[in-house]
């Protein structure tokens, strides 16, 4: 009786998960585990919706749980696949990749997951035959088709990257990444109007979508020259990680205070002091341009309106 | 009893004090490490972080390395080895971008918490007025000892 709840609060868990009601499917994993804490796939699936709501560290506890108590879990190694990936660990990903594809019924989404770790790890070439392999298990699935729209895309294809998002959106019309995807790839084609068509789409029916969230960002960003620099900034240091970004402060901060110390000492006063202003400049840049790059977005996003089904 | 994330804050009678930690990091800067390290480690406890123990540790360790860098210094000094001047203050902007960098370090892991603690709603107070009176209070606390080690472990990057 109790492992047939568990197994319902789980399909319900994945069903909100998949709906973008992140807090609801938090809640019914936890309560399945809560029922049985060493249930494997429980923690999988938590792992799989902390992913989602952008919560690594909890996601990368869970799964760790997971294999732990089973490793043998194609599912369980398609989903610590996915979270190592994120947590740019791609060797372990990767291997847990091929695990997941060893599975007795092949599924298209492990080929998914690993052309996406191939591609973190720069072999595009194979992460594009994996793709169609997956293509080759289904022929119309939506996920295998947006990736390699994002390939084209990221490899500066923007004819082959539309081919392949055109087919994504007529096998779904209503999937949410393949509308992020399509709108990126309008965005660099100049046309920011379908791009924001895109992006509104999916806030209107998910509005705490991340890409979609990141995709109007983008749009903004290119209505303000300040507000869009410090954008493309953030997203690179994003790219990088803590690591990155904690050495860029710490760089911008020793350089600035060297070039203060040795105009200081030089007697060269003024050069110090426009030195100084220049880094408080910078500073106050850094600390207020994402308070208004935020408010310009809610600005533009209050304009955005929410499906009635919401 | 439900399941714990291991992710998620525990229940905390501090939530009330908690603040964003970009303002201890704030006060790192305009105050000093004085207020800005005691300040992570409250920050920590009353938010419920599941790593509280180890920022509380981090600012302890913070202290007693900056604490080790300043005697350094201050020997090497004392020795003729580091001259007055431009090399004194290279030395001591080493240590000011080391706690500047620890910061940022604590900074870092405690958003992490801070985002999901602020996901299920928790109350974040806004504590611009503690840090105008570190502000204001920091001359007369680096003043509280005449010695340069002091100076040099709780004062401020600016």
């Amino acid at each position: 009786m109790e492992a047939r709840q568990i197994d319902v609060l789980l399909e319900q868990a994945e069903v909100q998960r998949r709906l973008g009601n992140h807090r609801g499917a938090t809640d019914l994993a936890r309560r399945a585990l809560t029922l049985d804490p060493t249930h494997p796939r429980g923690h999988a699936a938590l792992a799989a919706i902390l992913l989602d709501a952008r919560r690594l560290t909890g996601a990368g506890l869970e799964i760790r749980s997971a294999l732990a108590l089973d490793g043998n879990d194609a599912y369980i190694h398609r989903i610590a696949a996915v979270v190592l990936a994120a947590e740019r660990k791609l060797d372990e990903a990767w291997a847990h990749s091929l695990i997941a594809m060893q599975d007795a019924i092949p599924v298209p989404s492990a080929y998914v997951v690993a052309a996406r770790i191939r591609v973190l790890q720069g072999d595009v070439g194979n992460a594009r035959e994996l793709l169609l392999e997956a293509l080759a298990l289904e022929a119309a699935h939506t996920d295998a088709l947006t990736e390699l729209a994002r390939l084209a895309h990221t490899g500066g294809k923007p004819d082959e990257a539309a081919q392949w998002i055109t087919q994504a959106l007529g096998s779904d019309p209503a999937d949410h990444d393949a509308h992020v995807v399509a709108g990126h790839i309008d965005l660099t084609r100049g046309d920011a109007a379908s791009a924001e068509h895109h992006a509104r789409f999916v806030l209107q029916h998910r509005a705490d979508d991340a890409g979609a969230l990141e995709l109007w960002a983008a749009i903004q960003a290119r209505r303000s020259l300040l507000l869009g620099a410090w954008w493309r900034l953030s997203s690179w240091l994003l790219l990088g990680g803590d690591r990155r970004q904690i050495a860029l402060l710490i760089g911008g901060f020793v350089v600035s205070r060297i070039a203060i110390i040795i105009t200081d000492e030089l007697d060269l006063d003024r050069l110090s002091r426009v030195l100084s202003l220049m880094w408080f400049a910078l500073c106050a840049y850094t600390w207020f341009a994402p308070v208004m790059f935020r408010r310009m977005v809610a600005r533009s996003l209050a304009a955005v309106r929410l499906d009635p089904e919401f | 009893m439900s399941y714990q994330i291991a992710d998620q804050p525990v229940d905390s009678t501090l939530r009330d004090y908690v603040v964003r930690p970009t303002l201890p990091l704030l006060a790192t800067m305009m105050c000093g490490a004085w207020l800005a390290w005691p300040w992570f480690a409250f920050n920590a406890i009353a938010i419920g972080s599941p790593t509280r123990r180890r920022e509380v540790a981090l600012c302890a360790a913070a202290f007693a390395a900056t604490l080790g860098l300043a005697l350094v210094v201050l020997v090497l000094f004392r020795a003729g080895v580091i001259p007055n001047g431009l090399p004194l203050r290279f030395a001591l902007l080493a240590i000011t971008a080391f706690k500047l960098a620890i910061s940022y370090y604590l900074v870092k892991i405690q958003e992490r918490t801070f985002h999901v603690y602020t996901y299920y709603g928790g109350p974040v107070r806004d504590a611009r007025r503690l840090l105008s009176v570190g502000w204001i209070a920091r001359g007369l606390v680096l003043g509280l000892i005449d010695h340069p080690l002091w100076v040099i472990v709780i004062g401020g990057v600016l």
